[in-house]
Protein backbone atom coordinates (compact mmCIF):
# COMPACT_ATOMS: atom_id res chain seq x y z
CA UNK A 1 0.00 0.00 0.00
CA UNK A 2 2.83 2.79 0.67
CA UNK A 3 4.10 1.98 -3.08
CA UNK A 4 0.70 2.77 -3.89
CA UNK A 5 0.73 6.11 -2.19
CA UNK A 6 4.14 7.03 -3.13
CA UNK A 7 3.12 6.50 -6.59
CA UNK A 8 -0.21 9.09 -6.45
CA UNK A 9 2.08 11.32 -4.00
CA UNK A 10 4.58 11.55 -6.85
CA UNK A 11 2.12 12.22 -10.07
CA UNK A 12 0.12 14.71 -7.95
CA UNK A 13 2.95 16.66 -7.61
CA UNK A 14 3.39 17.01 -11.24
CA UNK A 15 2.10 20.65 -12.70
CA UNK A 16 -1.18 20.60 -13.77
CA UNK A 17 -2.56 17.70 -12.25
CA UNK A 18 -5.66 18.08 -10.43
CA UNK A 19 -5.70 14.23 -8.88
CA UNK A 20 -4.12 11.24 -9.37
CA UNK A 21 -6.15 7.58 -8.74
CA UNK A 22 -5.46 4.24 -8.70
CA UNK A 23 -8.29 2.46 -9.32
CA UNK A 24 -9.04 -1.13 -9.51
CA UNK A 25 -9.21 -2.12 -13.10
CA UNK A 26 -12.05 -4.41 -12.79
CA UNK A 27 -14.03 -2.88 -9.92
CA UNK A 28 -13.04 0.59 -10.69
CA UNK A 29 -13.12 1.74 -7.01
CA UNK A 30 -10.07 3.53 -5.92
CA UNK A 31 -7.05 2.12 -4.68
CA UNK A 32 -5.53 4.85 -3.47
CA UNK A 33 -6.13 8.72 -4.09
CA UNK A 34 -4.37 12.17 -4.23
CA UNK A 35 -6.50 15.25 -2.31
CA UNK A 36 -8.03 17.61 -5.10
CA UNK A 37 -6.11 20.35 -5.93
CA UNK A 38 -7.83 23.19 -4.04
CA UNK A 39 -7.76 25.55 -6.66
CA UNK A 40 -9.79 23.66 -8.96
CA UNK A 41 -11.99 21.54 -5.82
CA UNK A 42 -15.96 22.59 -6.03
CA UNK A 43 -18.79 21.33 -4.14
CA UNK A 44 -18.39 18.24 -5.61
CA UNK A 45 -15.89 15.49 -5.45
CA UNK A 46 -15.37 14.50 -9.15
CA UNK A 47 -12.76 11.49 -8.22
CA UNK A 48 -15.17 8.29 -7.49
CA UNK A 49 -17.04 8.95 -10.51
CA UNK A 50 -14.06 9.34 -12.43
CA UNK A 51 -12.40 6.95 -11.35
CA UNK A 52 -15.03 4.43 -11.64
CA UNK A 53 -15.72 5.66 -15.22
CA UNK A 54 -12.13 6.04 -16.35
CA UNK A 55 -11.48 2.52 -15.59
CA UNK A 56 -14.62 1.41 -17.08
CA UNK A 57 -13.79 3.41 -20.57
CA UNK A 58 -10.26 2.01 -20.41
CA UNK A 59 -11.51 -1.67 -20.58
CA UNK A 60 -13.56 -0.84 -23.42
CA UNK A 61 -10.45 0.67 -25.27
CA UNK A 62 -8.25 -2.41 -24.26
CA UNK A 63 -11.61 -4.00 -26.51
CA UNK A 64 -11.47 -1.99 -29.18
CA UNK A 65 -7.52 -2.33 -29.55
CA UNK A 66 -7.75 -5.67 -29.36
CA UNK A 67 -10.41 -5.80 -31.79
CA UNK A 68 -8.37 -3.74 -33.93
CA UNK A 69 -5.52 -6.16 -33.96
CA UNK A 70 -3.46 -3.53 -32.09
CA UNK A 71 -2.55 -5.13 -29.15
CA UNK A 72 -2.72 -4.00 -25.29
CA UNK A 73 -2.92 0.06 -25.18
CA UNK A 74 -0.01 1.64 -23.72
CA UNK A 75 -1.85 5.17 -23.02
CA UNK A 76 -5.36 6.34 -22.55
CA UNK A 77 -5.87 10.60 -23.10
CA UNK A 78 -9.15 12.28 -23.09
CA UNK A 79 -9.31 15.15 -24.05
CA UNK A 80 -12.38 17.29 -22.87
CA UNK A 81 -13.20 21.14 -22.89
CA UNK A 82 -11.72 21.95 -19.71
CA UNK A 83 -8.92 19.47 -19.44
CA UNK A 84 -7.82 15.94 -19.91
CA UNK A 85 -8.49 12.42 -18.47
CA UNK A 86 -5.46 10.35 -18.43
CA UNK A 87 -5.30 6.32 -18.13
CA UNK A 88 -2.53 4.02 -17.96
CA UNK A 89 -3.23 0.30 -17.11
CA UNK A 90 -0.80 -1.54 -14.21
CA UNK A 91 -1.73 -4.97 -14.06
CA UNK A 92 -4.59 -5.48 -12.14
CA UNK A 93 -4.38 -1.56 -11.25
CA UNK A 94 -5.20 1.48 -13.79
CA UNK A 95 -3.15 4.99 -12.79
CA UNK A 96 -6.09 7.84 -13.24
CA UNK A 97 -5.11 11.45 -13.72
CA UNK A 98 -7.31 14.49 -14.67
CA UNK A 99 -5.35 17.29 -15.72
CA UNK A 100 -5.74 20.93 -16.54
CA UNK A 101 -5.51 22.08 -19.86
CA UNK A 102 -1.86 24.18 -19.39
CA UNK A 103 -0.64 20.73 -17.68
CA UNK A 104 2.46 19.81 -19.35
CA UNK A 105 1.26 16.67 -21.07
CA UNK A 106 4.51 15.02 -21.70
CA UNK A 107 5.63 14.83 -18.68
CA UNK A 108 2.36 14.03 -17.16
CA UNK A 109 2.18 11.22 -19.60
CA UNK A 110 5.94 10.27 -18.61
CA UNK A 111 5.57 10.64 -14.77
CA UNK A 112 2.49 8.31 -15.75
CA UNK A 113 4.36 5.51 -18.13
CA UNK A 114 7.31 5.23 -15.34
CA UNK A 115 5.11 5.08 -12.31
CA UNK A 116 3.08 2.11 -14.57
CA UNK A 117 6.27 0.27 -15.22
CA UNK A 118 7.46 0.13 -12.06
CA UNK A 119 4.42 -1.11 -10.93
CA UNK A 120 4.15 -3.71 -13.28
CA UNK B 1 -33.30 -6.62 -22.84
CA UNK B 2 -36.87 -6.13 -22.00
CA UNK B 3 -38.35 -3.02 -20.29
CA UNK B 4 -38.85 -3.24 -16.93
CA UNK B 5 -42.23 -4.42 -15.47
CA UNK B 6 -43.59 -2.68 -12.38
CA UNK B 7 -46.09 -2.47 -10.08
CA UNK B 8 -45.84 1.40 -9.43
CA UNK B 9 -45.76 3.67 -12.31
CA UNK B 10 -43.33 5.97 -11.22
CA UNK B 11 -40.37 3.75 -10.19
CA UNK B 12 -40.29 2.69 -14.04
CA UNK B 13 -37.84 6.21 -15.60
CA UNK B 14 -35.56 5.04 -12.69
CA UNK B 15 -35.27 1.42 -13.08
CA UNK B 16 -34.93 1.73 -17.17
CA UNK B 17 -32.00 4.66 -16.69
CA UNK B 18 -30.30 2.56 -13.96
CA UNK B 19 -30.78 -0.69 -15.71
CA UNK B 20 -29.49 1.20 -19.57
CA UNK B 21 -26.44 3.28 -17.49
CA UNK B 22 -25.12 0.48 -15.04
CA UNK B 23 -25.67 -2.45 -17.87
CA UNK B 24 -27.45 -4.77 -15.43
CA UNK B 25 -28.54 -8.15 -17.17
CA UNK B 26 -31.47 -8.00 -14.73
CA UNK B 27 -32.61 -6.19 -11.50
CA UNK B 28 -35.49 -6.30 -8.85
CA UNK B 29 -36.56 -3.32 -6.49
CA UNK B 30 -39.37 -4.43 -3.77
CA UNK B 31 -40.32 -3.20 -0.39
CA UNK B 32 -38.36 -4.59 2.65
CA UNK B 33 -41.54 -6.95 3.26
CA UNK B 34 -40.28 -8.58 -0.12
CA UNK B 35 -43.38 -7.25 -2.09
CA UNK B 36 -42.10 -6.17 -5.62
CA UNK B 37 -42.45 -3.18 -7.18
CA UNK B 38 -40.55 -3.34 -10.05
CA UNK B 39 -38.43 -5.80 -12.39
CA UNK B 40 -36.28 -6.10 -15.22
CA UNK B 41 -34.55 -9.31 -16.83
CA UNK B 42 -36.98 -11.64 -15.67
CA UNK B 43 -39.60 -13.77 -17.40
CA UNK B 44 -41.39 -15.99 -14.74
CA UNK B 45 -42.58 -14.55 -11.62
CA UNK B 46 -41.27 -17.56 -10.10
CA UNK B 47 -37.96 -16.17 -10.22
CA UNK B 48 -38.86 -12.51 -8.89
CA UNK B 49 -40.71 -14.74 -6.60
CA UNK B 50 -37.84 -16.30 -5.03
CA UNK B 51 -35.69 -13.58 -5.43
CA UNK B 52 -38.03 -11.40 -3.38
CA UNK B 53 -38.22 -13.69 -0.59
CA UNK B 54 -34.18 -14.26 -0.72
CA UNK B 55 -33.30 -10.52 -0.91
CA UNK B 56 -35.50 -9.82 2.08
CA UNK B 57 -34.04 -12.77 4.32
CA UNK B 58 -30.53 -11.48 3.19
CA UNK B 59 -31.46 -7.89 4.01
CA UNK B 60 -32.99 -8.96 7.40
CA UNK B 61 -29.59 -11.20 8.04
CA UNK B 62 -27.36 -8.18 6.69
CA UNK B 63 -28.87 -5.45 9.40
CA UNK B 64 -28.86 -7.51 12.22
CA UNK B 65 -25.09 -8.69 11.87
CA UNK B 66 -23.65 -5.12 10.97
CA UNK B 67 -25.82 -4.31 14.50
CA UNK B 68 -23.83 -7.27 16.09
CA UNK B 69 -20.46 -6.50 14.18
CA UNK B 70 -20.06 -2.65 13.93
CA UNK B 71 -23.18 -1.32 15.67
CA UNK B 72 -24.91 -0.05 12.95
CA UNK B 73 -27.16 -2.13 9.89
CA UNK B 74 -25.08 -3.18 6.72
CA UNK B 75 -27.30 -1.70 3.95
CA UNK B 76 -25.58 -3.02 0.62
CA UNK B 77 -23.42 -5.93 -0.43
CA UNK B 78 -21.39 -6.71 -3.56
CA UNK B 79 -20.70 -10.29 -4.50
CA UNK B 80 -18.16 -11.36 -6.98
CA UNK B 81 -18.61 -14.42 -8.49
CA UNK B 82 -16.42 -16.28 -11.65
CA UNK B 83 -18.61 -14.73 -14.26
CA UNK B 84 -21.74 -12.39 -12.54
CA UNK B 85 -21.62 -9.81 -10.06
CA UNK B 86 -24.87 -9.89 -7.30
CA UNK B 87 -25.14 -6.30 -5.80
CA UNK B 88 -27.75 -5.40 -3.11
CA UNK B 89 -28.53 -2.33 -1.64
CA UNK B 90 -30.94 -0.41 0.44
CA UNK B 91 -32.75 2.93 -1.46
CA UNK B 92 -34.97 5.35 0.37
CA UNK B 93 -37.59 7.86 -0.79
CA UNK B 94 -39.54 9.75 1.72
CA UNK B 95 -40.07 7.97 4.98
CA UNK B 96 -40.20 4.75 2.39
CA UNK B 97 -37.59 1.89 2.20
CA UNK B 98 -37.26 0.08 -0.72
CA UNK B 99 -34.52 -2.88 -1.52
CA UNK B 100 -32.76 -3.33 -4.72
CA UNK B 101 -31.04 -6.23 -6.59
CA UNK B 102 -29.32 -6.24 -9.67
CA UNK B 103 -27.18 -8.73 -11.53
CA UNK B 104 -24.07 -7.57 -13.93
CA UNK B 105 -21.09 -9.39 -15.91
CA UNK B 106 -18.01 -8.27 -17.22
CA UNK B 107 -19.51 -5.53 -19.31
CA UNK B 108 -20.06 -3.09 -16.35
CA UNK B 109 -18.19 -2.72 -12.71
CA UNK B 110 -19.07 -2.63 -9.12
CA UNK B 111 -17.96 1.31 -9.28
CA UNK B 112 -20.15 1.79 -12.40
CA UNK B 113 -23.00 0.26 -10.94
CA UNK B 114 -22.65 2.32 -7.57
CA UNK B 115 -22.36 5.45 -9.18
CA UNK B 116 -25.21 4.88 -11.17
CA UNK B 117 -27.26 3.30 -8.13
CA UNK B 118 -26.90 6.44 -6.22
CA UNK B 119 -28.48 8.45 -9.15
CA UNK B 120 -31.13 6.09 -9.19
CA UNK B 121 -31.88 6.69 -5.40
CA UNK B 122 -31.80 10.69 -5.62
CA UNK B 123 -34.46 10.05 -8.56
CA UNK B 124 -36.63 8.02 -6.27
CA UNK B 125 -35.96 10.75 -3.41
CA UNK B 126 -37.14 12.91 -6.35
CA UNK B 127 -39.97 11.33 -7.94
CA UNK B 128 -41.85 9.57 -4.91
CA UNK B 129 -45.22 10.40 -4.51
CA UNK B 130 -46.44 12.04 -1.35
CA UNK B 131 -49.39 9.77 -0.91
CA UNK B 132 -48.08 6.48 0.82
CA UNK B 133 -49.16 3.33 -1.73
CA UNK B 134 -51.32 1.61 1.05
CA UNK B 135 -50.66 -1.75 2.35
CA UNK B 136 -46.59 -0.76 1.72
CA UNK B 137 -45.88 -2.21 5.78
CA UNK B 138 -45.38 -6.04 6.71
CA UNK B 139 -49.04 -6.96 6.99
CA UNK B 140 -48.68 -10.55 7.98
CA UNK B 141 -49.60 -12.15 4.94
CA UNK B 142 -46.11 -12.23 3.15
CA UNK B 143 -47.26 -15.08 0.87
CA UNK B 144 -50.13 -13.16 0.02
CA UNK B 145 -48.62 -9.93 -0.57
CA UNK B 146 -46.06 -11.51 -2.77
CA UNK B 147 -48.58 -13.11 -5.07
CA UNK B 148 -50.34 -9.99 -5.45
CA UNK B 149 -47.15 -7.90 -6.76
CA UNK B 150 -46.41 -10.59 -8.93
CA UNK B 151 -49.39 -10.18 -10.26
CA UNK B 152 -48.96 -7.16 -10.65
CA UNK B 153 -45.94 -7.70 -12.76
CA UNK B 154 -46.63 -10.31 -15.02
CA UNK B 155 -50.51 -11.03 -14.63
CA UNK B 156 -52.32 -13.56 -12.44
CA UNK B 157 -50.81 -17.12 -12.83
CA UNK B 158 -53.17 -19.28 -14.53
CA UNK B 159 -55.01 -16.32 -16.13
CA UNK B 160 -52.64 -15.79 -19.60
Amino acid sequence: MRAFAQVVVKLSHVPGVVAAMIVGATDGLIVETSPVASSTASATDPRKHTAALAAYLYSKVIRASDAARLGTPAFMRLEAESGHIFVVGAGDVVLVTIVTTDANLGRVRLEMMTAARDKS
Amino acid sequence: MTDPTVAEPWVAGPLTRLKEDARLLSGVLLYPSGRAVGQFGFANAADVMSICALTSAINASARELGRQLDGKPFYEMHHAGAERQVFMARATAGAQEFLFVGVFDRESSFGVVEIYFAEFQKALERLHPEKQTPGVGPSGDFEGELNRSLDALFGPIGKH
